[in-house]
């Protein structure tokens, strides 16, 4: 058995190692566009501050590919996938054929429509390759633009920010993370960047990129002009879904897969951001874009891949979780509705204090939401019960106590062994202290 | 494979274990610095209440840990061995994203402030239940007075 993954991040890594559990002999070969060993590209923001260095972006250990037997091919590109002959075209020409294909191929930074993005200068901030570039320039550059604040925008802006850079941010909505973020926490996150000296302008698309050869500034309306050494495009990202186009296979914005994450020809599974996901808290079909989701995805898949058929039915759309400067802030499943709307059928629940925000939505005595800041203590605890869908009518009063725990909910295992011994029926009822009196031998 | 099992009837509600559990953790292994520190107390094991009746919420150290999936960082992992789930001392390092926050059903991951005595981390840490490595038995299991909490092998 051949299992060829092509993508070489989060989910191709996850499924290569799952497969490897489930088939100790099977080939399994990973090509990857990178030329770098699987990094983290969540972590780039940190390499270029320079908090970790280049070593601590694997998120592997070195001998990965050695221990788990996995042929690596990196700088690497498939052009074609040959679906009747079960075979993928490399750039260099080469053709590999396969039993079992995953596309595992991510997205790309979106181009936005302004004029200039070719000059030198402006960069996405989207690999490692991105950042060790842009960390090149920062010893000759003293302020920068970077367009876009969705989380890419802010983690560059806060790292360039760290390296002592005056930094503006361009965002066209009214408020930073408009995709993931309410109102109320965005201002909070942006309060926190600012406290490094980050500026937003909000409103605003930036119109062109102005300078020769190397850009020089960002003229953001009709007359604002703000003076820039670096700009980065943050303008979100693009589904890499050509590759399956071509091959026939069915998309739509992303690549379509079914339960077992199978897209439209059996042999061929795909995994992580270049797929559309069926979000259990909106019941829309979403494309996320986001770490846990590719490498569940990826474990899913392999297992699949590997004949230990495995259903995919916990896709969550939106899952952030995050920290800029001092603030922790974590966002999970449809926490969006700003304003009550009094013929929804959603319920908001929210407290505000002292730095600390705390939103749940509800629908129908089920979590489908949240969003906390400042204290994001047990917040996957919430998050277990929006994906398990579990009835809260009996806790609604208590849902932000700060005794609000899985000790209430300890009948729902999450599909992990329970730590708890069988507790006499009596201990359920009002009498269950007799139960303890007997039990301590008083 | 160790994981710690709890007896609810016998328990109090008395608290020793998350006593126990933050001095263990702690550099000084001093009541008074521990309360005294900036992080305060931060037991990795929590006696929770439902009404009157306490209730310990542990970490399972799970077959297949959410945590570990969603580690962008790489640092939380399930140790082959003793299937211990924790985030210290692998090659790679803790980054607080918190991504394993999210995604702990039993909300059993905490985060650190930064300390800078304490170790070189430029970041705050995810903290969690790491079954005490520097013990034969759990310091949680050592303190409580009712045996609550017993050690299994499987």
């Amino acid at each position: 058995m051949h299992y060829l993954l092509i993508g070489g991040s989060a989910a191709a890594v996850a499924a290569a190692e799952t497969i490897r559990g489930l088939d100790k002999e099977g080939l399994i070969t990973i090509v990857s566009r990178e030329k770098y060993y699987p990094y983290s590209r969540c972590l780039i923001s940190r390499f270029v501050d320079g908090r970790i260095s280049q070593d601590n972006l694997y998120f592997k250990t070195r001998d990965f590919f050695k221990r788990h037997k996995i042929d690596g091919i990196l700088s690497t590109e498939v052009k074609k996938i040959d679906r009747g002959e079960k075979k993928v075209i490399l750039d260099n020409n080469k053709e590999l054929s396969y039993d079992k294909l995953l596309l595992a191929t991510g997205a790309r930074p979106r181009l936005p429509k302004i004029d200039n993005t070719d000059l030198k200068g402006v960069y996405f901030f989207h690999s490692l390759e991105d950042a060790s570039l842009i960390k090149e320039e920062l010893v000759k550059i003293t302020d920068a633009v970077v367009i876009g604040s969705g989380f890419v925008g802010l983690e560059a802006a806060y790292a360039l920010a760290r390296r002592r850079l005056k930094v503006t941010v361009i965002e066209r909505c009214s408020q930073v993370l408009p995709n993931q973020m309410d109102t109320i926490a965005a201002r909070i996150i942006q309060q926190d960047l600012e406290s490094l000296g980050v500026e937003f302008i909000f409103n605003e698309s930036a119109i062109v990129i102005n300078g020769e050869e190397r850009v020089s500034g960002v003229t953001v309306s009709d007359q604002d002009y703000i003076p820039a050494g670096l700009v980065i495009l943050a303008t979100g990202t693009v589904v890499n879904k050509e590759l399956a186009q071509e091959a026939g296979l069915a998309t739509e914005n992303g690549i379509l897969v079914n339960e077992f994450l199978q897209t439209s020809e059996p042999d061929i599974y795909a995994a992580g951001d270049c797929i559309e996901i069926q979000d259990i808290t909106s019941g829309k079909r979403v494309v996320s874009a986001t770490w846990f989701n590719a490498v569940l995805q990826g474990k899913f898949a392999g297992s699949n891949m590997a004949s230990f058929s495995k259903r995919y039915s916990i896709g969550v759309g939106i899952q952030n979780a995050v920290q800029f400067h001092q603030i922790p802030a974590i966002s999970y499943g449809m926490a969006m509705l700003d304003t009550e709307d009094p013929h929804s059928d959603y319920e908001v629940v929210a407290i505000e204090e002292k730095g600390v925000y705390k939103k749940l939505v509800i629908r129908e005595n089920r979590l489908c939401g949240i969003i906390f800041v400042g204290d994001i203590s047990k917040a996957g605890f919430y998050a277990a019960l929006i994906r398990h869908g579990v009835d809260i009518s009996k806790h609604k009063s208590k849902l932000l106590d700060p005794d609000f725990s899985y000790a209430y909910f300890k009948e729902y295992d999450f599909s992990e062994k329970p730590p708890y011994k069988k507790v006499n029926l009596c201990w359920d009822s009002q009498y269950w202290w007799r139960e303890k009196v007997r039990c301590m031998g008083i | 494979m160790k994981r710690l099992v709890v007896d609810l009837q016998r328990c109090s509600g008395c608290k020793r274990c998350e006593l126990a559990c933050a001095l263990e953790h702690s550099s000084s292994k001093e009541y008074l610095d521990v309360f005294k520190s900036k992080d305060g107390l931060k037991p990795r094991i929590f006696v929770e209440s439902i009404g009157d009746r306490p209730v310990p919420v542990v970490c399972r150290h799970c077959a297949d840990p959410l945590c570990v999936s969603a580690c962008m960082a790489g640092c939380m992992q399930k140790d082959i061995q003793s299937g211990v789930v924790n985030n210290q001392g692998y090659e790679q390092k803790c980054v607080g994203c918190w991504m394993c926050i999210m995604a702990c059903p039993f909300g059993v991951i905490l985060t650190s402030s930064i300390d800078s005595k304490a170790s070189d981390c430029t970041f705050p840490q995810a903290i969690k239940c790491d079954f005490c490595p520097n013990k034969a038995t759990p310091a949680c299991v050592e303190a409580c007075p009712n045996e609550v909490l017993t050690v299994e092998e499987s």
